[in-house]
């Protein structure tokens, strides 16, 4: 059968070039993996990105918080990557996505006077944070896995996709409950930062022809496969 | 392979065309023969679309592209090569009351004449090219290239030009005195002294080198690849290595031109 099939143009990015592909992006744009609030980060720079803080009433300034994600990594259907029972096995037309995340929050200060700041491992990851030695981050890291559709979309470089999350399950979270809700807010997390990541089609095939997309994304042969006409 | 790209016959025809479209031919010129005469030129050509026939597994026939090719030429011929001189003798005649009259004697030597040609027409070709593939400059390039020297046809292109001469003969040997009852003859002599293959012997090394040696570009990027464009500060450019490419032409149920490269 013929590459192109029933169109005229054909273009695929095997997982292991995704994978190239997406670890160039968020090397260039750490700011994508990287969010947190003042506290953590003094300003949006390619390196975070800045947001609100939690606010809640006596709290002034609000809870400052930070989530840092470790560069995924994907594995396009057929699956060939290990994953969690409740994921098992991955989809038709789907990728699963490992990463890890490191959540943080900024612990009253009040409750810590007089205690040093200490040497917090998250104080290594980025100069954007403002030197405030009232910081008092407590964090945890949770294994993720996620299972994603690709979509067509645009983006400022032309036609484009991206990755939409669909489910996600976290690694040995207990209680059910907590691990519930803290799926509950990693999937709208990750939903939101995989649907901001959107690689222009040129990219996907490195320039080869112009392609002007018909069918696909497609998920299959370990690869993201577009069909269209010149 | 990082990543396969692949066009069917009906886009390969449509994308060598458009590239076809784009190659700019340098002028050429020199001198060459024309028959028996010597003749300097200047030419420019360009091309156009041909049909894409993709043969497994590394041949692009293009058959009929048009080579449009615009010639300017000058060629010199001495007239007493076609034409036997000749004298007219004095002639004297006595008039009574006058005396002895004469007419001047006088010979015709034919000059040499310079006669320059100016011919626009295209030729078909059709040609198999391989495929290319180089790094260098740090720009990964495929090109077509063209096999061998190409069979250019040049069919009724040869009578025309020879009309062209013709016409461009026959103004000027007008003007020279005394050519009038012999000047269909000068120029049938000529033209015969040139003939068909006299043209081809003109044409072929003038408009060959046109298309020998022919580079279609199929794909020209940069090793380091501008994946993503920069969109402010924050969202620099982002770039890939390619690091290698391939290319094949595969036969399947349809015929592909096939690009496989690997990016890190």
């Amino acid at each position: 059968m013929s590459l192109t099939e029933a169109q005229s143009v054909f273009a695929a990015i095997h997982e292991d070039g995704l994978n190239d592909l997406l670890q160039r992006f968020f090397a260039a744009r750490p700011r994508y993996l990287s969010y947190g609030s003042p506290g953590f980060v003094a300003a949006t720079t390619v390196n975070s990105t800045q947001m609100s803080a939690i606010q809640f009433p006596g709290i002034p300034g609000g809870i400052d918080w930070s989530v840092q994600i470790a560069r995924p990594r994907v594995d396009a259907h057929p699956q060939s990557a290990p994953l969690p029972a409740e994921l098992d096995p991955l989809g038709l037309q789907r990728l699963s996505i490992h990463t890890v995340v490191e959540i943080c929050i900024n612990c009253n200060e009040r409750q810590n006077r007089g205690r040093e700041p200490e040497n917090h491992p998250h104080d290594d990851h980025h100069g954007d944070k403002p030197p405030s030695g009232n910081l008092r981050p407590v964090c945890f890291k949770v294994e993720v896995f996620a299972i994603a559709h690709a979509e067509r979309t645009s983006s400022p470089d032309g036609d484009a996709i991206r990755f939409i999350v669909d489910a996600i399950e976290l690694v040995d979270l207990q209680p059910t409950d907590f691990e519930t809700l803290i799926e509950c807010l990693l999937l709208q997390i990750l939903r939101a930062v995989l649907a901001s990541v959107r690689l222009p089609l040129p990219a996907l095939s490195a320039g080869a022809f112009s392609l002007t997309p018909a069918v696909g994304p497609e998920i299959e042969n370990d690869q993201i496969e577009m069909y269209g006409s010149l | 392979m990082d990543i396969t790209a692949a066009i069917d016959e009906p886009a390969a025809d449509q994308l060598l065309d458009t590239a076809i479209g784009l190659i700019s031919l340098p002028p050429a010129s020199g001198a060459g023969t024309l028959g028996p005469f010597f003749a300097s030129y200047n030419a420019s050509a360009s091309l156009s679309s041909g049909d894409v026939d993709l043969i497994a597994p590394s041949t692009i026939r293009i058959q009929d592209f048009r080579l449009d090719w615009n010639l300017g030429f000058s060629f010199g011929f001495d007239l007493s090569s076609f034409l036997p001189d000749f004298c007219i003798p004095q002639v004297c005649i006595d008039i009574p009351c006058v005396g002895r009259v004469c007419t001047p004697g006088f010979c015709v030597n034919w000059p040499t004449v310079s006669v320059p040609v100016s011919f626009s027409d295209f030729v078909k070709v059709t040609a198999d090219f391989g495929i290319s593939i180089t790094q260098t400059g740090g720009v990964w390039r495929v090109e077509a290239v063209v096999q061998g020297t190409p069979n250019i046809q040049f069919g009724l292109v040869t009578a025309g030009l020879l009309a062209a001469i013709s016409l461009a003969i026959t103004p000027i040997l007008l003007a020279v005195p005394f050519i009038g009852p012999l000047l269909a003859i000068a120029v049938n002599a000529i033209i015969a002294a040139i003939g068909i293959a006299g043209v081809t012997g003109l044409l072929g090394p003038i408009l060959t080198p046109f298309v020998s040696g022919l580079r279609i570009p199929i794909y020209d990027q940069p090793v380091t690849f501008e994946a993503l464009a920069a969109t402010s500060a924050i969202d620099p450019a982002v770039f890939v290595t390619i690091d290698d490419v391939k290319a094949i032409i595969t036969s399947t149920n349809e015929d592909e031109l096939v690009l496989t490269i690997d990016i890190s």
